[in-house]
């Protein structure tokens, strides 16, 4: 396999902390089931976007892959090597191979430390050999587009934009191979959105960077990611490449997905596929087809049969009795 | 909006508001007017920074302690908010003036159960605790809550954050207010909630006959909802007039970049997204003739030196010197 990381069968589960469950269930110790037999790839320079509503388990896939919380079953393979699990069941990935971006860019970094420190920090974990740590500081702040002169600055002196870069600096201080990103433009304006996608996509291109990035915001999928695979209650029910996916997406669920986002024209007639009510509870998924309680396309048999994978084209993979035509 | 047939709901007239600060006053607001029809949804939009939340603090007497009114009306109904007592603002609040704000956590009390909260936001009735109930059962299937009477026992923590803000919209539009002024409802939320939420909204406006003022960063959001549009910067208004006529033909040069950022409005894949350069003006020590003028790709000279009123032009206001001489 060519592939930087190869991720095949991946689950994760959180312990239920109810007693009344428990004994309802007959087991000591209940389970829900937040990533659900997940598998996936990317390459060097791609950009892998996964999308899905709240409690999707987008985040919890990308937690397990970077060993904050344990994977249950499943292999994962960083650079051709099966990554290792822990004591604990946590897969250990070299941290200075692979990176992550948390979701929320401020309070990611430590109010008490500056930039300086923020920046220096990896070094002084990973890399005892580097004695100039300003000199690295000065590289990562050039890097982001930066002024060297923020490296005095701390976490409440900056804009959101600006921790942003700080965040995207930090990652990729030890010269990742992958950088794991959560909602990289959450809570910033649409016109710094595009700066921070910008700066990532021309490091990558530098850089040679696999990017996996966490979103719910389709708008920009389309413009920045190469693949993409839609979550829904912990599973993928379609993912391939962007184009493919933007241009006939098969699953109702990413076509109402791809058709929620309200256009910024007015006159605009979309085809908007309403989705009813909202997502179900992990500890209580849909028998057969688990997206059939939302579908507006729903037939008797989705109550009961489970979809199993069909490829529309090569790569291109959905779970869906009854796909959508192009349009 | 030349004569308005009837007197708005709410009429913003020439409002400067500035922060103390150590470094000197901060001029938050300046010279802003706006006004809302009666019946109708206005849409104010501007990223972080321009106002908005100054701007709405204002509105329902909530100011930052270090807050000042330089000058300026705020006529609710005819009568200047700015000038009534504490007693007489505090019977308009939630009565005739309603708020939804961004986080319906923290706008709800997470010790109440949902039906205690709505049976004390009637406070106002003489009525049955029964009677009560039920108008507040009525209202919530109304915003689309499943099992209301259920929902009346459940606390805050037990419901997801789409049907949390369905309470907060339910709460809010209990009494029938002529005026509901929304913080960013639905910035929290999935994209297909959003699309639910604004649609629930737009009914239950046309059903009770109230105003809204919807304050929003997402163009889409407000291309969908609103009739009017006011645009922000730094403080001002640069730009207001109908939904259609604005998004379909900016005049400003920043509600223009504001449209071409927005990656929704981009359906040509691309990988450098389009970006507004520069920051936003120091508040303080504000520079000489129109605000926007050092991130606008058409300044002249005269744009450093005269600052652009907000002039009438076909139908809508600018304040951009460029477009009252080209046009």
């Amino acid at each position: 396999m060519s592939k930087l990381l190869n991720v095949r069968q991946a689950h994760v589960r959180y312990p239920l902390s109810g007693h009344l469950m428990a004994r309802l269930t007959g087991n000591h110790q209940a389970w829900v089931n937040v990533v659900r037999g997940v598998s996936l790839a990317i390459d060097k320079g791609e950009t892998l976007a996964v999308v899905g509503e709240s409690g999707s388990g987008k985040t919890t896939l990308v937690m397990a892959l970077m060993g904050l919380v344990p994977l249950q079953r499943g292999e994962v393979e960083f650079e051709s090597k099966r990554i290792l699990q822990g004591p604990r069941g946590r897969l250990k990935p070299d941290r200075r191979r692979v990176a992550m971006m948390f979701q929320d860019p401020v309070g990611s970094l430590s109010p008490r430390m500056t930039v300086r420190a923020a920046l220096a920090e990896p070094f002084e974990i990973h890399a005892p050999e580097v004695k100039d740590t300003g000199a690295e500081v000065a590289r990562l702040l050039d890097l982001v587009g930066l002024p060297v002169e923020f490296a005095d600055r701390y976490p409440h002196q900056l804009s959101g934009g600006q921790a942003r870069r700080i965040g995207v600096a930090r990652a990729l201080a030890l010269d990742p191979a992958l950088l794991i990103a959560d909602e990289p433009t959450a809570g910033l304006d649409v016109s710094i959105q595009g700066d921070v996608l910008n700066l990532l996509s021309g490091l990558q291109k530098r850089l040679g960077l696999g990017i996996v990035i966490i979103t719910h915001n389709l708008n920009i999928v389309r413009h920045v990611a190469d693949h993409m695979a839609i979550m829904y209650l912990g599973q993928f029910v379609e993912q391939g490449t962007s184009e493919d996916i933007f241009r006939h997406p098969r699953h109702p669920y990413t076509k109402a997905l791809l058709s929620a986002n309200p256009n910024p024209d007015p006159d605009a007639q979309s085809a908007r596929l309403d989705l009813a009510g909202e997502v179900p509870s992990l500890l209580n998924v849909p028998s057969g087809c688990e997206f059939h309680t939302r579908c507006p396309f729903v037939q008797t048999d989705c109550q009961e049969s489970v979809p199993v994978s069909r490829e529309a084209a090569p790569g291109h993979i959905f779970q869906c009795h009854y796909p959508l035509k192009e349009d | 909006m030349s004569c308005p047939p009837v007197l708005p709901v709410l009429e913003v007239d020439r409002l400067s508001v500035s922060y103390r600060t150590e470094r000197g006053d901060l001029k938050a607001l300046r010279n802003v007017s706006l006004q809302v029809p009666r019946g109708e949804i206005v849409g104010i939009v501007g990223e972080s920074g321009c106002g908005k939340s100054t701007l709405i603090s204002a509105m329902i007497r909530l100011l930052a302690p270090n807050a000042q009114l330089d000058s300026g009306e705020i006529r609710f109904r005819g009568e200047d908010l700015l000038s009534l007592d504490l007693e007489s603002m505090r019977a308009l609040r939630g009565d005739e003036l309603a708020m939804v704000f961004q986080d319906p956590m923290t706008s709800l009390n997470p010790v109440l159960s949902i039906g205690r909260q709505m049976r004390d936001i009637q406070y106002r009735l003489k009525e049955s605790k029964a009677d009560k109930n039920a108008r507040s059962m009525r209202m919530l299937e109304k915003v689309g809550i499943p099992d209301p009477q259920a929902r009346l026992r459940d606390f805050p923590h037990q419901l997801s954050g789409g049907m949390r803000q369905r309470v907060a919209i339910a709460m809010a539009l209990m009494m029938k207010p002529s005026l509901l002024i929304a913080d960013e409802p639905t910035t929290a939320l999935d994209a297909t909630l959003e699309v639910q939420i604004i649609h629930q909204l737009k009914a239950l406006q046309a059903e009770i006959g109230c105003s809204i003022l919807f304050i929003s960063h997402h163009l889409g959001v407000i291309a969908e909802l609103c009739d009017h549009v006011v645009v922000m910067y730094a403080g001002e208004v640069v730009e207001t007039g109908s939904v259609r006529e604005i998004f379909h033909s900016p005049s400003h040069p920043y509600t223009r970049m504001l449209l071409a950022c927005d990656p929704g409005g981009i359906t040509e894949r691309t990988k450098v997204l389009p970006i507004i350069r520069g920051f936003l003006p120091d508040l303080v020590d504000l520079p000489a003739g129109c605000v926007y003028r050092d991130r606008c790709d058409m300044a002249t000279e005269a744009c450093a030196e005269q600052k652009p009123e907000l002039k009438d032009l076909d139908g809508r206001k600018v304040a951009c010197l460029l477009t009252a001489e080209s046009l």
